[in-house]
Protein backbone atom coordinates (compact mmCIF):
# COMPACT_ATOMS: atom_id res chain seq x y z
CA UNK A 1 0.00 0.00 0.00
CA UNK A 2 1.24 3.42 -0.84
CA UNK A 3 2.47 5.54 1.97
CA UNK A 4 0.86 8.75 3.06
CA UNK A 5 -2.74 7.69 3.32
CA UNK A 6 -4.57 8.58 6.51
CA UNK A 7 -7.68 6.72 5.44
CA UNK A 8 -8.27 3.43 7.14
CA UNK A 9 -10.03 1.30 4.58
CA UNK A 10 -12.84 -0.83 5.87
CA UNK A 11 -12.41 -4.46 4.94
CA UNK A 12 -15.08 -5.32 2.44
CA UNK A 13 -15.36 -7.51 -0.57
CA UNK A 14 -14.78 -6.01 -3.99
CA UNK A 15 -18.38 -6.49 -4.98
CA UNK A 16 -19.71 -4.25 -2.23
CA UNK A 17 -17.18 -1.54 -2.89
CA UNK A 18 -17.72 -1.83 -6.61
CA UNK A 19 -21.43 -1.26 -6.16
CA UNK A 20 -20.86 1.65 -3.82
CA UNK A 21 -18.21 3.20 -6.04
CA UNK A 22 -20.38 2.82 -9.10
CA UNK A 23 -22.99 4.84 -7.25
CA UNK A 24 -20.46 7.60 -6.61
CA UNK A 25 -19.00 6.61 -3.25
CA UNK A 26 -15.41 7.87 -3.37
CA UNK A 27 -14.38 6.17 -0.16
CA UNK A 28 -15.44 2.84 -1.58
CA UNK A 29 -13.51 3.63 -4.70
CA UNK A 30 -10.45 4.49 -2.67
CA UNK A 31 -10.68 1.11 -1.00
CA UNK A 32 -10.74 -0.50 -4.43
CA UNK A 33 -7.72 1.57 -5.36
CA UNK A 34 -5.83 0.50 -2.24
CA UNK A 35 -6.59 -3.12 -2.98
CA UNK A 36 -5.54 -3.10 -6.62
CA UNK A 37 -3.10 -0.20 -7.00
CA UNK A 38 0.11 -2.22 -6.76
CA UNK A 39 -1.04 -4.82 -9.21
CA UNK A 40 -2.14 -2.18 -11.70
CA UNK A 41 1.05 -0.21 -11.16
CA UNK A 42 3.12 -3.33 -11.78
CA UNK A 43 1.27 -4.05 -14.98
CA UNK A 44 1.59 -0.49 -16.24
CA UNK A 45 5.25 -0.17 -15.30
CA UNK A 46 6.27 -3.47 -16.83
CA UNK A 47 4.34 -2.86 -20.00
CA UNK A 48 5.72 0.62 -20.58
CA UNK A 49 9.18 -0.01 -19.13
CA UNK A 50 9.26 3.06 -16.88
CA UNK A 51 8.25 3.56 -13.26
CA UNK A 52 7.45 7.24 -13.74
CA UNK A 53 5.28 6.50 -16.72
CA UNK A 54 3.81 3.58 -14.83
CA UNK A 55 2.65 5.90 -12.06
CA UNK A 56 1.11 8.27 -14.54
CA UNK A 57 -0.66 5.44 -16.30
CA UNK A 58 -1.87 3.97 -13.02
CA UNK A 59 -3.63 7.22 -12.24
CA UNK A 60 -5.12 7.23 -15.72
CA UNK A 61 -6.34 3.68 -15.20
CA UNK A 62 -8.16 4.49 -11.97
CA UNK A 63 -9.68 7.67 -13.33
CA UNK A 64 -10.89 5.66 -16.30
CA UNK A 65 -12.15 2.99 -13.94
CA UNK A 66 -14.17 5.59 -12.01
CA UNK A 67 -15.74 6.76 -15.24
CA UNK A 68 -16.45 3.27 -16.49
CA UNK A 69 -17.51 1.68 -13.25
CA UNK A 70 -21.24 2.26 -13.78
CA UNK A 71 -20.90 0.13 -16.92
CA UNK A 72 -19.34 -2.80 -15.06
CA UNK A 73 -21.94 -5.55 -15.18
CA UNK A 74 -20.15 -8.15 -13.11
CA UNK A 75 -19.80 -10.66 -15.94
CA UNK A 76 -16.25 -11.25 -14.74
CA UNK A 77 -14.38 -10.57 -11.53
CA UNK A 78 -13.72 -6.91 -10.89
CA UNK A 79 -9.96 -7.54 -10.85
CA UNK A 80 -10.13 -9.18 -14.26
CA UNK A 81 -12.15 -6.29 -15.63
CA UNK A 82 -9.80 -3.77 -14.04
CA UNK A 83 -6.65 -5.38 -15.42
CA UNK A 84 -8.12 -5.59 -18.87
CA UNK A 85 -9.00 -1.93 -18.65
CA UNK A 86 -5.45 -1.19 -17.49
CA UNK A 87 -4.00 -3.02 -20.46
CA UNK A 88 -6.20 -1.01 -22.79
CA UNK A 89 -5.18 2.25 -21.17
CA UNK A 90 -1.49 1.38 -21.60
CA UNK A 91 -1.94 0.26 -25.19
CA UNK A 92 -4.04 3.30 -26.08
CA UNK A 93 -1.50 5.58 -24.45
CA UNK A 94 1.20 4.20 -26.66
CA UNK A 95 -1.00 4.57 -29.72
CA UNK A 96 -1.75 8.16 -28.78
CA UNK A 97 1.86 8.99 -28.24
CA UNK A 98 2.81 7.17 -31.40
CA UNK A 99 5.79 5.71 -29.64
CA UNK A 100 7.30 2.79 -31.44
CA UNK A 101 3.93 1.90 -32.91
CA UNK A 102 5.55 0.07 -35.76
CA UNK A 103 7.30 -2.18 -33.29
CA UNK A 104 4.06 -3.95 -32.63
CA UNK A 105 4.20 -5.12 -36.21
CA UNK A 106 4.29 -8.82 -36.34
CA UNK A 107 7.53 -10.52 -37.10
CA UNK A 108 9.64 -7.37 -37.05
CA UNK A 109 13.20 -8.46 -36.66
CA UNK A 110 14.79 -5.22 -35.70
CA UNK A 111 14.45 -2.83 -32.85
CA UNK A 112 16.82 0.01 -32.23
CA UNK A 113 16.05 0.19 -28.54
CA UNK A 114 16.81 -3.44 -28.04
CA UNK A 115 19.92 -3.21 -30.16
CA UNK A 116 21.23 -0.73 -27.63
CA UNK A 117 20.10 -2.83 -24.72
CA UNK A 118 21.45 -6.02 -26.20
CA UNK A 119 24.92 -4.63 -26.40
CA UNK A 120 24.78 -3.07 -22.98
CA UNK A 121 24.64 -6.32 -20.99
CA UNK A 122 28.08 -7.18 -22.26
CA UNK A 123 29.36 -4.62 -19.79
CA UNK A 124 26.91 -5.27 -16.99
CA UNK A 125 27.86 -7.64 -14.25
CA UNK A 126 24.36 -8.77 -13.39
CA UNK A 127 20.91 -7.90 -14.57
CA UNK A 128 17.76 -9.22 -12.99
CA UNK A 129 14.68 -10.19 -14.89
CA UNK A 130 12.75 -7.01 -14.11
CA UNK A 131 15.52 -4.85 -15.53
CA UNK A 132 15.85 -7.07 -18.56
CA UNK A 133 12.12 -6.92 -19.24
CA UNK A 134 12.26 -3.12 -19.15
CA UNK A 135 14.93 -3.18 -21.84
CA UNK A 136 13.00 -5.40 -24.23
CA UNK A 137 11.65 -3.93 -27.46
CA UNK A 138 8.19 -2.50 -26.89
CA UNK A 139 6.27 -5.09 -28.87
CA UNK A 140 8.10 -8.06 -27.39
CA UNK A 141 7.92 -6.56 -23.89
CA UNK A 142 4.18 -6.09 -23.97
CA UNK A 143 3.50 -9.59 -25.19
CA UNK A 144 5.94 -11.07 -22.68
CA UNK A 145 4.41 -9.16 -19.78
CA UNK A 146 0.88 -10.00 -20.82
CA UNK A 147 1.64 -13.68 -21.38
CA UNK A 148 4.35 -14.75 -18.99
CA UNK A 149 3.75 -12.26 -16.17
CA UNK A 150 0.00 -11.57 -16.34
CA UNK A 151 -1.06 -14.92 -17.72
CA UNK A 152 -3.12 -13.80 -20.71
CA UNK A 153 -3.56 -16.23 -23.59
CA UNK A 154 -2.25 -15.53 -27.06
CA UNK A 155 -5.77 -15.10 -28.39
CA UNK A 156 -6.50 -12.45 -25.77
CA UNK A 157 -3.20 -10.68 -26.39
CA UNK A 158 -3.81 -10.74 -30.12
CA UNK A 159 -7.19 -9.11 -29.65
CA UNK A 160 -5.90 -6.47 -27.26
CA UNK A 161 -2.81 -5.59 -29.28
CA UNK A 162 -4.44 -5.82 -32.68
CA UNK A 163 -2.16 -8.59 -33.91
CA UNK A 164 -2.67 -12.23 -34.79
CA UNK A 165 -2.26 -15.07 -32.38
CA UNK A 166 0.74 -16.24 -34.39
CA UNK A 167 2.26 -12.79 -34.13
CA UNK A 168 1.83 -12.89 -30.39
CA UNK A 169 3.59 -16.25 -30.22
CA UNK A 170 6.44 -14.96 -32.34
CA UNK A 171 6.88 -11.88 -30.18
CA UNK A 172 6.83 -13.98 -27.04
CA UNK A 173 9.46 -16.37 -28.30
CA UNK A 174 11.60 -13.48 -29.43
CA UNK A 175 11.28 -11.87 -26.00
CA UNK A 176 12.26 -15.07 -24.21
CA UNK A 177 15.30 -15.59 -26.38
CA UNK A 178 16.36 -11.96 -25.91
CA UNK A 179 15.93 -12.27 -22.16
CA UNK A 180 17.93 -15.46 -22.07
CA UNK A 181 20.71 -13.77 -23.97
CA UNK A 182 20.76 -10.86 -21.57
CA UNK A 183 20.50 -12.93 -18.43
CA UNK A 184 23.26 -15.35 -19.42
CA UNK A 185 26.26 -14.80 -17.24
CA UNK B 1 23.94 -33.09 -33.57
CA UNK B 2 22.18 -36.07 -32.05
CA UNK B 3 21.11 -39.51 -33.04
CA UNK B 4 17.52 -38.39 -33.44
CA UNK B 5 16.14 -37.21 -36.76
CA UNK B 6 15.56 -33.71 -35.44
CA UNK B 7 18.31 -31.17 -36.00
CA UNK B 8 18.94 -28.17 -33.76
CA UNK B 9 17.55 -25.89 -36.48
CA UNK B 10 14.39 -27.95 -36.70
CA UNK B 11 14.20 -27.96 -32.92
CA UNK B 12 14.49 -24.18 -32.81
CA UNK B 13 11.67 -23.89 -35.29
CA UNK B 14 9.46 -26.21 -33.28
CA UNK B 15 10.39 -24.72 -29.90
CA UNK B 16 7.61 -22.11 -29.60
CA UNK B 17 4.93 -24.70 -30.22
CA UNK B 18 6.71 -27.16 -27.97
CA UNK B 19 6.72 -24.66 -25.13
CA UNK B 20 3.08 -23.88 -25.81
CA UNK B 21 2.29 -27.57 -25.74
CA UNK B 22 0.69 -27.46 -29.14
CA UNK B 23 2.96 -29.90 -30.99
CA UNK B 24 1.29 -33.03 -32.28
CA UNK B 25 2.28 -36.42 -30.91
CA UNK B 26 4.93 -37.64 -33.33
CA UNK B 27 6.70 -34.30 -33.64
CA UNK B 28 6.61 -33.84 -29.92
CA UNK B 29 8.19 -37.21 -29.36
CA UNK B 30 10.91 -36.37 -31.85
CA UNK B 31 11.63 -33.04 -30.16
CA UNK B 32 11.76 -34.67 -26.73
CA UNK B 33 14.14 -37.26 -28.06
CA UNK B 34 16.37 -34.49 -29.37
CA UNK B 35 16.22 -32.76 -26.01
CA UNK B 36 17.48 -35.84 -24.25
CA UNK B 37 20.49 -35.99 -26.55
CA UNK B 38 21.39 -32.34 -27.22
CA UNK B 39 22.95 -30.32 -24.41
CA UNK B 40 22.61 -27.03 -26.25
CA UNK B 41 18.88 -27.38 -26.86
CA UNK B 42 18.22 -28.80 -23.41
CA UNK B 43 19.96 -25.82 -21.88
CA UNK B 44 17.88 -23.48 -24.01
CA UNK B 45 14.63 -25.03 -22.92
CA UNK B 46 15.70 -25.07 -19.29
CA UNK B 47 16.62 -21.39 -19.37
CA UNK B 48 13.34 -20.39 -21.01
CA UNK B 49 11.37 -22.43 -18.51
CA UNK B 50 13.21 -20.67 -15.71
CA UNK B 51 12.40 -17.29 -17.24
CA UNK B 52 8.74 -18.26 -17.48
CA UNK B 53 8.65 -19.34 -13.85
CA UNK B 54 10.50 -16.32 -12.64
CA UNK B 55 8.28 -13.98 -14.67
CA UNK B 56 5.12 -15.54 -13.29
CA UNK B 57 6.46 -15.10 -9.77
CA UNK B 58 7.54 -11.51 -10.09
CA UNK B 59 6.37 -9.57 -7.05
CA UNK B 60 4.07 -6.59 -7.35
CA UNK B 61 5.76 -3.26 -7.61
CA UNK B 62 4.89 -0.40 -5.27
CA UNK B 63 4.56 3.20 -6.49
CA UNK B 64 7.10 5.59 -5.06
CA UNK B 65 4.34 7.98 -3.96
CA UNK B 66 0.69 7.94 -3.07
CA UNK B 67 -1.15 8.15 -6.36
CA UNK B 68 -4.59 8.43 -4.79
CA UNK B 69 -4.32 12.18 -4.22
CA UNK B 70 -3.98 12.81 -7.93
CA UNK B 71 -6.73 10.36 -8.78
CA UNK B 72 -9.09 11.87 -6.23
CA UNK B 73 -8.44 15.37 -7.53
CA UNK B 74 -9.28 14.26 -11.04
CA UNK B 75 -12.44 12.36 -10.25
CA UNK B 76 -13.63 15.13 -7.94
CA UNK B 77 -13.33 17.82 -10.58
CA UNK B 78 -16.69 19.56 -10.71
CA UNK B 79 -18.76 19.47 -13.84
CA UNK B 80 -20.03 22.94 -14.66
CA UNK B 81 -23.57 22.72 -15.99
CA UNK B 82 -24.35 24.65 -19.13
CA UNK B 83 -27.37 26.14 -17.39
CA UNK B 84 -25.02 28.23 -15.26
CA UNK B 85 -24.29 30.51 -18.19
CA UNK B 86 -25.74 34.01 -17.98
CA UNK B 87 -29.29 34.36 -19.16
CA UNK B 88 -28.51 37.46 -21.16
CA UNK B 89 -25.98 35.65 -23.30
CA UNK B 90 -28.37 32.88 -24.05
CA UNK B 91 -30.88 35.35 -25.34
CA UNK B 92 -28.40 37.33 -27.33
CA UNK B 93 -26.96 34.49 -29.32
CA UNK B 94 -30.19 33.26 -30.91
CA UNK B 95 -31.17 36.85 -31.78
CA UNK B 96 -27.85 37.48 -33.41
CA UNK B 97 -27.99 34.22 -35.25
CA UNK B 98 -31.49 34.96 -36.40
CA UNK B 99 -30.45 38.27 -37.91
CA UNK B 100 -27.43 36.69 -39.49
CA UNK B 101 -29.58 33.94 -40.96
CA UNK B 102 -32.08 36.46 -42.27
CA UNK B 103 -29.30 38.49 -43.81
CA UNK B 104 -27.87 35.42 -45.38
CA UNK B 105 -31.21 34.52 -46.88
CA UNK B 106 -31.86 38.04 -48.08
CA UNK B 107 -28.39 38.67 -49.40
CA UNK B 108 -27.33 35.42 -50.97
CA UNK B 109 -30.22 33.04 -51.38
CA UNK B 110 -32.31 35.73 -53.02
CA UNK B 111 -29.57 36.56 -55.45
CA UNK B 112 -28.94 32.94 -56.23
CA UNK B 113 -32.60 32.18 -56.74
CA UNK B 114 -33.14 35.12 -58.97
CA UNK B 115 -30.02 34.40 -60.96
CA UNK B 116 -31.00 30.83 -61.62
CA UNK B 117 -34.74 31.24 -62.09
CA UNK B 118 -35.75 34.68 -63.15
CA UNK B 119 -32.90 35.38 -65.50
CA UNK B 120 -33.98 32.57 -67.82
CA UNK B 121 -37.64 33.53 -67.93
CA UNK B 122 -38.63 35.73 -70.84
CA UNK B 123 -40.23 38.48 -68.88
CA UNK B 124 -41.92 41.74 -69.38
CA UNK B 125 -38.89 43.54 -68.01
CA UNK B 126 -36.72 42.46 -70.88
CA UNK B 127 -39.22 43.45 -73.46
CA UNK B 128 -39.72 46.79 -71.88
CA UNK B 129 -36.04 47.37 -71.53
CA UNK B 130 -35.24 46.31 -75.02
CA UNK B 131 -38.30 47.83 -76.53
CA UNK B 132 -38.01 51.14 -74.87
CA UNK B 133 -36.27 54.00 -76.61
CA UNK B 134 -32.85 55.09 -75.50
CA UNK B 135 -33.17 56.39 -72.03
CA UNK B 136 -34.11 59.94 -71.73
CA UNK B 137 -32.63 62.26 -69.27
CA UNK B 138 -35.68 62.02 -67.09
CA UNK B 139 -35.44 58.31 -66.46
CA UNK B 140 -32.58 58.45 -64.01
CA UNK B 141 -34.28 61.32 -62.34
CA UNK B 142 -37.47 59.31 -61.91
CA UNK B 143 -35.58 56.41 -60.58
CA UNK B 144 -33.75 58.61 -58.24
CA UNK B 145 -36.99 60.04 -57.04
CA UNK B 146 -38.29 56.58 -56.34
CA UNK B 147 -35.12 55.76 -54.52
CA UNK B 148 -35.53 58.85 -52.49
CA UNK B 149 -39.05 57.82 -51.60
CA UNK B 150 -37.76 54.50 -50.45
CA UNK B 151 -35.15 56.20 -48.38
CA UNK B 152 -37.82 58.28 -46.76
CA UNK B 153 -39.44 55.10 -45.44
CA UNK B 154 -36.57 53.20 -43.88
CA UNK B 155 -37.20 49.62 -43.27
CA UNK B 156 -40.49 49.66 -45.08
CA UNK B 157 -41.66 46.52 -46.68
CA UNK B 158 -42.01 48.30 -49.95
CA UNK B 159 -38.33 48.82 -50.57
CA UNK B 160 -37.65 45.72 -52.66
CA UNK B 161 -40.89 46.16 -54.52
CA UNK B 162 -39.93 49.71 -55.23
CA UNK B 163 -36.64 48.60 -56.66
CA UNK B 164 -38.26 46.03 -58.91
CA UNK B 165 -40.75 48.50 -60.21
CA UNK B 166 -38.04 50.96 -60.87
CA UNK B 167 -35.92 48.45 -62.73
CA UNK B 168 -38.77 47.32 -64.90
CA UNK B 169 -39.66 50.75 -65.98
CA UNK B 170 -36.38 52.38 -66.73
CA UNK B 171 -33.82 49.95 -68.09
CA UNK B 172 -31.40 49.12 -65.37
CA UNK B 173 -28.15 49.36 -67.14
CA UNK B 174 -28.78 52.98 -67.62
CA UNK B 175 -30.41 53.63 -64.29
CA UNK B 176 -28.54 54.62 -61.18
CA UNK B 177 -29.01 52.46 -58.15
CA UNK B 178 -31.91 53.51 -56.00
CA UNK B 179 -30.76 53.00 -52.45
CA UNK B 180 -33.06 53.07 -49.50
CA UNK B 181 -30.28 54.17 -47.19
CA UNK B 182 -28.95 57.66 -47.69
CA UNK B 183 -25.76 58.50 -49.39
CA UNK B 184 -24.48 55.26 -50.86
CA UNK B 185 -24.54 56.13 -54.54
CA UNK B 186 -23.26 59.62 -55.08
CA UNK B 187 -26.11 60.40 -57.42
CA UNK B 188 -28.57 60.03 -54.58
CA UNK B 189 -26.52 61.19 -51.71
CA UNK B 190 -27.52 64.78 -52.13
CA UNK B 191 -31.17 63.91 -51.82
CA UNK B 192 -30.86 62.68 -48.30
CA UNK B 193 -29.93 65.03 -45.54
CA UNK B 194 -30.26 62.67 -42.62
CA UNK B 195 -26.65 61.63 -42.67
CA UNK B 196 -23.71 61.98 -44.98
CA UNK B 197 -22.36 59.03 -46.94
CA UNK B 198 -19.34 57.17 -45.74
CA UNK B 199 -16.23 57.52 -47.78
CA UNK B 200 -16.51 54.03 -49.23
CA UNK B 201 -20.15 54.51 -50.11
CA UNK B 202 -19.33 57.74 -51.87
CA UNK B 203 -16.59 56.01 -53.83
CA UNK B 204 -18.99 53.27 -54.86
CA UNK B 205 -21.59 55.80 -55.90
CA UNK B 206 -19.15 57.79 -57.95
CA UNK B 207 -17.73 54.71 -59.64
CA UNK B 208 -21.15 53.30 -60.44
CA UNK B 209 -22.39 56.57 -61.84
CA UNK B 210 -19.36 56.93 -64.07
CA UNK B 211 -19.64 53.38 -65.36
CA UNK B 212 -23.34 53.72 -65.95
CA UNK B 213 -22.68 56.75 -68.12
CA UNK B 214 -20.19 54.79 -70.19
CA UNK B 215 -22.53 51.85 -70.59
CA UNK B 216 -25.35 54.17 -71.50
CA UNK B 217 -23.25 55.69 -74.26
CA UNK B 218 -22.17 52.28 -75.52
CA UNK B 219 -25.60 50.72 -75.50
CA UNK B 220 -26.19 51.18 -79.21
CA UNK B 221 -22.84 49.55 -79.98
CA UNK B 222 -23.70 46.34 -78.11
CA UNK B 223 -25.80 43.41 -79.18
CA UNK B 224 -29.34 43.72 -77.94
CA UNK B 225 -29.33 40.33 -76.26
CA UNK B 226 -26.12 41.24 -74.45
CA UNK B 227 -27.70 44.44 -73.24
CA UNK B 228 -30.73 42.50 -72.05
CA UNK B 229 -28.56 40.16 -70.02
CA UNK B 230 -26.63 43.02 -68.51
CA UNK B 231 -29.83 44.78 -67.58
CA UNK B 232 -31.27 41.65 -66.06
CA UNK B 233 -28.22 41.03 -63.95
CA UNK B 234 -28.12 44.61 -62.82
CA UNK B 235 -31.75 44.31 -61.75
CA UNK B 236 -30.85 41.32 -59.64
CA UNK B 237 -27.89 43.04 -58.07
CA UNK B 238 -29.93 46.15 -57.40
CA UNK B 239 -32.56 44.05 -55.69
CA UNK B 240 -29.87 42.51 -53.50
CA UNK B 241 -28.52 45.95 -52.67
CA UNK B 242 -31.98 47.13 -51.69
CA UNK B 243 -32.58 44.10 -49.52
CA UNK B 244 -29.27 44.53 -47.77
CA UNK B 245 -30.00 48.15 -47.10
CA UNK B 246 -33.44 47.37 -45.78
CA UNK B 247 -31.96 44.82 -43.40
CA UNK B 248 -29.29 47.31 -42.36
CA UNK B 249 -31.96 49.83 -41.45
CA UNK B 250 -33.21 47.34 -38.88
CA UNK B 251 -29.77 46.34 -37.67
CA UNK B 252 -27.32 49.14 -38.51
CA UNK B 253 -24.51 47.60 -36.44
CA UNK B 254 -24.47 44.31 -38.31
CA UNK B 255 -21.09 43.64 -39.80
CA UNK B 256 -22.49 40.80 -41.83
CA UNK B 257 -25.07 43.01 -43.50
CA UNK B 258 -22.51 45.68 -44.21
CA UNK B 259 -20.29 43.12 -45.83
CA UNK B 260 -23.22 41.82 -47.82
CA UNK B 261 -24.01 45.31 -49.08
CA UNK B 262 -20.38 45.89 -49.99
CA UNK B 263 -20.30 42.61 -51.81
CA UNK B 264 -23.38 43.51 -53.86
CA UNK B 265 -21.95 46.92 -54.69
CA UNK B 266 -18.71 45.25 -55.77
CA UNK B 267 -20.69 42.96 -58.03
CA UNK B 268 -22.47 45.90 -59.60
CA UNK B 269 -19.21 47.75 -60.24
CA UNK B 270 -17.67 44.61 -61.68
CA UNK B 271 -20.57 44.02 -64.04
CA UNK B 272 -20.65 47.62 -65.20
CA UNK B 273 -16.92 47.57 -65.83
CA UNK B 274 -17.29 44.41 -67.86
CA UNK B 275 -20.11 45.95 -69.86
CA UNK B 276 -18.13 49.12 -70.42
CA UNK B 277 -15.23 47.18 -71.87
CA UNK B 278 -17.20 44.82 -74.09
CA UNK B 279 -16.26 44.97 -77.76
CA UNK B 280 -18.83 46.44 -80.14
CA UNK B 281 -21.12 43.93 -81.83
CA UNK B 282 -20.46 43.27 -85.49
Amino acid sequence: MAAGSNVVPVAMGDSTDVALAAAGDRQAFERLYRTHANRVFSLCTRMCGSRAKGEELTQDVFVRTWEKLPQFRGDSAFSTWLHRLAVNVVLNDRKTEGKQASRMDEGDGSDERWDEGARAPMYIERMDLAEAIAKLPAGARKVFVLHDVEGYKHEEIAEMCGITSGGSKAQLHRARLLLRGVLER
Amino acid sequence: MTNSDTTCEAFDAALPDYLEGTLDGSLRASVEQHLRECVRCASLVRDIENIRKEAAALPDLVPSRDLWTGIEARIAAPIIPLAARPERQRRFLPAWMGIAAAALIVGTAGVTYTLTARSFRPGVDTKVAMGSPPPSATQPTNAATQGGAAAAEPGGAGAPQNSADQSAGSGIALTPTAPSRPGIPASLASQNTQSGPSQSEAVYGKEIEMLQNIVRQRKTQLDSSTVAIIEKNLQIIDAAIEQSKAALMKDPASMLLSQQLTHALDKKVELLRTAAMLPAST
